[in-house]
């Protein structure tokens, strides 16, 4: 288990975003060209420039309206998902709680955003595939982390939704305040035990999938994963060798062609 | 505020109406979440199911421009249902106190109170005074004072006429009005209401919600009255609370950024105060204010230094007297009639934030100058090229003077809940851009060039005006700041001759005005901050200048937190807190107490600063023609009312009556059916250029029937200039759109992310639209009416752009402060 984790008390969340701004400004994340599109939400989505944000959800129930704001981010999974399908591990979880990435080792084969079952990391689209692109989420403020501080979410948020601490201790505040306030939570801390638990930790007052979080169950995901990636090396050469035919026939098409350059750069 | 951000975790009840708070000042919902975690509950009254509604217990909605109806109504429960806080209002309030038996109201009236004139649209305020009796002083004389009555029922007592007067607003008359269901209201009135108790308290928190109607004075002064009538003023978790709408307008607002003040709410020389004597003769005999005189004699010597001498009155004569109205409205009018030629823009943006904006700009147009001083270039600097404007026809001079922000220079700041905070400056400015007083220091300094050494008597008061902020280039702001907590000129001495304060040293608060027996040699800025730059015990026995504390104490555990900053007045953290104990000097219950009687010590002592005098014995009886606080009595909890009392009934002070009454918005899609008067009779209604392109026109509800009102986001602020220039914002809020219901918007064709056209009588503009089932029609009076809601913060300038929603908006403002109904008027929405 993690030492530390965040527990978010949606039910103390105004939707006022500080926690989004904050983390782009710790993050030196630039702002995204963005336009209205009928909601409160923006950017659209999590991106390479955007690692938290506060979704908005309108939800009617008969006459009855609900405004939901639920802050998305990296869930920082007891077993990541996206740490065991990297084929050159590029992803670890550290034994503090942070998933973090290393730019120096990632290939950008993306595996690791099709294994998250959050949907979480991103790719530097403006980078291209074959310009160094990297990975981008949610570190857990790492830097911060280690060196005593907490979040920069955390740090900014005034409605004080987001406690950071050791992990136990939050699951045990978390149980605590559901029992203070029976009527008020939803009998579950998310994130305790979904897919083998998670240093977020959720609170709510409405159902969790009405918030936006998915119903998983307990199993980490790296269970599946493992059993696929049996399989890796296998399809890794296999692609290898087929890649390396491509790439022999198209240099011997262009052989021609490069003669052809270079005679015309010599008159 | 009356109270602080921090009391809010003291509330039992948190009413939100005519606010915002999760979306615009979530710094409080901490509190708000602490104490519900408690158990305490949150309503929130709005025309949309906003930010804050969404996190309520209870949401009622209601109609713009209606607050008068819901508010009276829970008058009017809380007197049906005698849930008022009995001994609290006999004790505290004039609820006892007999009005002139000639007083009649709307319900007497249709609408109006006695002494109408119709012609002149002001009211004759004789029949609202208060009956008086003589009593004889100690050297016989006759006085007169207030008379009392005995029982709260009796004939032309304020109670009675309170009760008679609301008892119209029922909650059937709330459902017709405001558009709010009844189950609805009698939820929200059953809760609040039940803070009458003794043991409990509710808080209000308002904004513009309420202040911006041709009604917005009334609207607070209702607050005021249901908070008195529920014992929740002057108790911790209790309250009118004003959540204001910039980190710093609390201080500019107590420094006279209005005309009518001179700071420290001292009010201004008008034609009737052509000398000092009438002016000095505008304040109470009777209550705190008999120092008044002292606080404008302390003020004249901190402007005029030796210059201000008994003899010549303090220099009172170099004030300007007022004759008419200088607020927001007629300042623009006067600039579009050509009366006024320059103007200073400081921090202000009035090209996207005055009402009626397009003609606003149109006014500019007509300056021979203009100086913006700001961080960016703003919508008013660059208004010569506004979309559809022709530079070529624009001859004013712009100057855009590029200023530092808050975090770029060292000065205080204060909260709305009165509290002081010297701030260091935390980061180097770009370019050239320079601090407010350094601009401003230049300016004096080349203005009193000019003037040096002119013979004419005119020019005395630049003359003579002590301008002295430091060596060097850069003005110092803590001489300022020491101007403004007060120093001693000379020796000051107290009536029997004792030294009460050396030459030089800094005043340690007003008190010290109040006992010095030469007070004219103190000079001193603002008597409300007196003491805040004084060294002070931060609570761990450091000392330094009051506003500099940063202690962590907090005695009582009720967040005061006294030794953090410094909280004006002379750090008293709640008003009027005489009445946080009961009448006998006993706290009113044991988990709220705050300050109490010790009959041992024969004192008052608690956590807070006592907000009358901490020697006077709870049964003490006042002085028969006493001055000043001698004639209050031990139970007199409003030191600077004449009579002490909480006043349920305002028999001076208010423009369109003593009691709030329910007048519709300029524009309203129904007459009122209340009365037959329809809107606030005493507005006044200007009527510039109607029959051209731009100028003051009202809409009717025919060609516009869908209600507006504009609001704030937490995303952007104000103007927009600070926020819609920053990336990280513009990216979160990118760009102006129109909320609207999903009947409003079926009817109109218009889908969700489209762009919607909004059309008053006074302009067009084009937003994004955001369909939504948070905004839902109502019902009024039978009729289905629907509402828009607009976020004004854009302009031309910028990163995140929009059209200016203020072109909306229309110059009509409330009949005594003249704010503009921003908050409720007439428009039509249509597909684009």
């Amino acid at each position: 288990m993690s030492r530390y984790a965040m527990l978010i008390d949606e039910t103390r969340c105004t939707g006022c975003r500080a926690c989004q701004v904050a983390c782009k400004q710790w993050n030196d994340l630039p702002g995204e060209q963005t336009r209205n599109r009928g909601t409160y939400t923006n950017p659209p989505a999590l991106s390479a420039k955007t690692w938290s944000m506060i979704e908005f959800n309108e939800i009617e129930t008969g006459d009855k309206v609900g405004f939901y704001f639920l802050k998305r981010g990296c869930m920082h999974c007891e077993h990541p998902a996206c740490a065991s399908v990297c084929l050159v591990g590029a992803l670890h979880k550290t034994p503090d709680g942070p998933v973090v990435y290393d730019d120096s080792k990632c290939i950008g084969c993306r595996y690791c955003m099709s294994a998250c079952p959050f949907g979480i990391p991103t790719f530097d689209w403006d980078r291209g595939l074959l310009n160094n692109a990297l990975i981008r989420k949610c570190e857990f403020c790492v830097d911060r982390v280690s060196n005593g501080l907490i979040p920069a979410c955390a740090k900014s948020c005034p409605s004080r939704v987001i406690a950071f601490g050791e992990r136990e201790q939050l699951i045990a505040q978390a149980e605590a305040r559901i029992e203070k306030n029976p009527n008020k939570y939803i009998k579950h801390i998310y994130g305790k035990d979904e897919v083998g638990g998670t240093s977020m930790l959720y609170l709510s007052s409405v159902p969790f999938d009405q918030l936006g979080l998915p119903a998983l169950g307990t199993t980490p995901v790296t269970a599946l994963s493992e059993q696929v990636m049996e399989y890796t090396v296998p399809f890794a050469l296999a692609w290898g060798a087929t890649l390396a035919g491509v790439a022999a026939v198209v240099r011997f098409r262009n052989r021609g062609k490069r003669i052809v350059e270079n005679e015309k750069s010599e008159t | 505020m009356t109270n602080d951000w921090v009391d809010l975790k003291n509330a039992d009840v948190i009413f939100i109406i005519g606010a915002n708070p999760a979306s615009n000042h979530p710094a409080s919902f901490s509190w708000i979440n602490d104490t519900r975690e408690h158990g305490a509950k949150l309503i929130v009254v709005d025309p949309a199911y906003t930010r804050s509604a969404a996190t309520a217990d209870v949401y009622a909605p209601i109609r713009p421009g209606t607050d008068i109806v819901f508010l009276g109504a829970l008058i009017n429960y809380a007197i049906q249902n005698k849930l008022y806080h009995e001994e609290y209002i006999k004790a505290y309030t004039n609820a006892l106190t007999l009005i002139s038996p000639d007083f009649k109201g709307p319900a007497d009236l249709d609408g109006l109170f006695s002494g109408f004139d119709a012609e002149k649209k002001s009211y004759d305020t004789t029949t609202w005074k208060y009956q008086s009796e003589k009593v004889k002083d100690a050297a016989g004389n006759d006085i007169s004072v207030p008379k009392q009555a005995v029982a709260l029922d009796e004939p032309n007592t304020v109670f009675s006429i309170l009760k008679k007067h609301y008892a119209r607003y029922t909650p059937a008359l709330v459902e017709r009005i405001c558009g709010t269901p009844q189950e609805k209201f009698l939820q929200v009135a059953k809760i609040f209401c039940a803070t009458g108790a003794a043991d409990k308290s509710g808080t209000i928190l308002y904004a513009m919600g309420q202040t911006q109607h041709t009604v917005g004075t009334q609207n607070v002064r209702i607050m005021a009255m249901l908070q008195l009538l529920l014992g929740n003023i002057g108790i911790p978790g209790g309250g009118v609370n004003a959540l204001r709408g910039e980190s710093n307008v609390q201080g500019s607002t107590d420094f006279a950024l209005l005309y009518q003040d001179l700071p420290g709410y001292l009010g201004a020389p008008t034609d009737r105060h052509p000398d000092f004597k009438t002016f000095a003769a505008k304040f109470d005999t009777t209550s705190y204010w008999i120092n008044g005189p002292r606080f404008v004699v302390n003020l004249l010597k901190a402007w005029y230094g030796d210059a201000a001498k008994p003899e010549n009155n303090y220099a009172y004569d170099y004030l300007p007297k007022t004759s008419g109205n200088y607020s927001w409205i007629p300042l623009f009018q006067a600039m579009g009639a050509g009366k006024i030629k320059g103007l200073f823009c400081m921090g202000m943006n009035p090209a996207v934030s005055g009402p009626n904006s397009r003609m606003e700009r149109q006014s500019l147009a007509n300056l021979d100058w203009l100086v913006v001083m700001d961080l960016f270039e703003t919508e008013t600097a660059s208004f010569w090229r506004a979309p559809g404007t022709d530079p070529k026809n624009i001859q004013t001079e712009v100057f855009l003077l590029p200023a530092l922000d808050a975090m770029e220079k060292v000065g205080s700041i204060v909260t709305s809940g009165r509290r002081i905070q010297w701030r260091p400056r935390v980061s180097a400015g770009p370019g050239e851009a320079q601090t407010d007083i350094w601009i401003l220091d230049r300016l004096a300094q080349a203005i009193k060039k000019i003037y040096h050494g002119s013979p004419e008597t005119r020019d005395l008061p630049i003359r003579d005006l002590t301008w002295f902020y430091g060596e060097g280039t850069d003005p110092d702001p803590e001489i300022v700041a020491r101007e403004i907590n007060g120093y001693a000129l000379d020796d000051v001495k107290d009536a029997s001759g004792a030294v009460i304060l050396a030459k030089g040293a800094l005043l340690p608060a007003f008190a010290t005005i109040a006992s010095a027996a030469n007070y004219d040699a103190i000079a001193c800025g603002n008597w409300l901050y007196a003491g805040y730059f004084a060294p002070a015990d931060d609570g761990r026995g450091i000392w330094r200048p009051a506003a500099r504390r940063r202690g962590q104490k907090d005695p009582g555990n009720l967040g005061l937190f006294p030794y953090w900053g410094f909280t004006w007045p002379a750090n008293r953290h709640i008003l009027y807190n005489r009445a946080s104990a009961r009448p006998d000097g006993s706290p009113w219950v044991e988990n709220k107490k705050l300050i109490w009687w010790d009959a041992a010590q024969k004192k008052w002592t608690g956590y807070d600063v006592p907000d009358f005098v901490a020697t006077k014995a709870p049964d003490a009886k006042a002085v028969i023609g006493g001055a000043g606080l001698a004639a209050q009595t031990g139970t007199d909890a409003f030191l600077m009312k004449a009579d002490g009392k909480g006043w349920l009934f305002a028999p001076t002070g208010l423009s369109e009556g003593p009691l709030p009454e329910h007048y519709e918005p300029i524009e309203s899609p129904v007459t009122n059916c209340l009365s037959g008067c329809n809107t606030n009779p005493v507005v006044k209604i200007w009527a510039t250029n109607q029959d051209k392109p731009i100028g003051d026109k009202l809409g009717l509800c025919e060609q516009f029937p869908v209600i507006c009102t504009t609001f704030r986001l937490g995303e952007h602020w104000q103007a927009g200039a600070m926020s819609r220039t920053l990336p990280w914002l513009a990216e979160i809020q990118p760009e102006l759109f129109v909320m609207l219901g999903k009947d409003l918007a079926a009817a109109r064709g218009i889908t969700n992310g489209a762009r919607a056209k909004i059309i008053s009588a006074r302009g067009e503009i084009s937003a994004v639209a955001i369909v939504t089932a948070r905004m839902k029609p109502l019902v009024i009076d039978g009729k289905q009416v629907h509402m828009v809601r607009i976020p004004w913060h854009w302009g031309w300038a910028g990163l995140a752009t929009g059209d200016c929603v203020n072109d909306l908006t229309h110059h009509v403002g409330d009949a005594n402060t003249m704010i503009p109904e921003y908050k409720a008027f007439l428009v039509d929405v249509r597909k684009t």
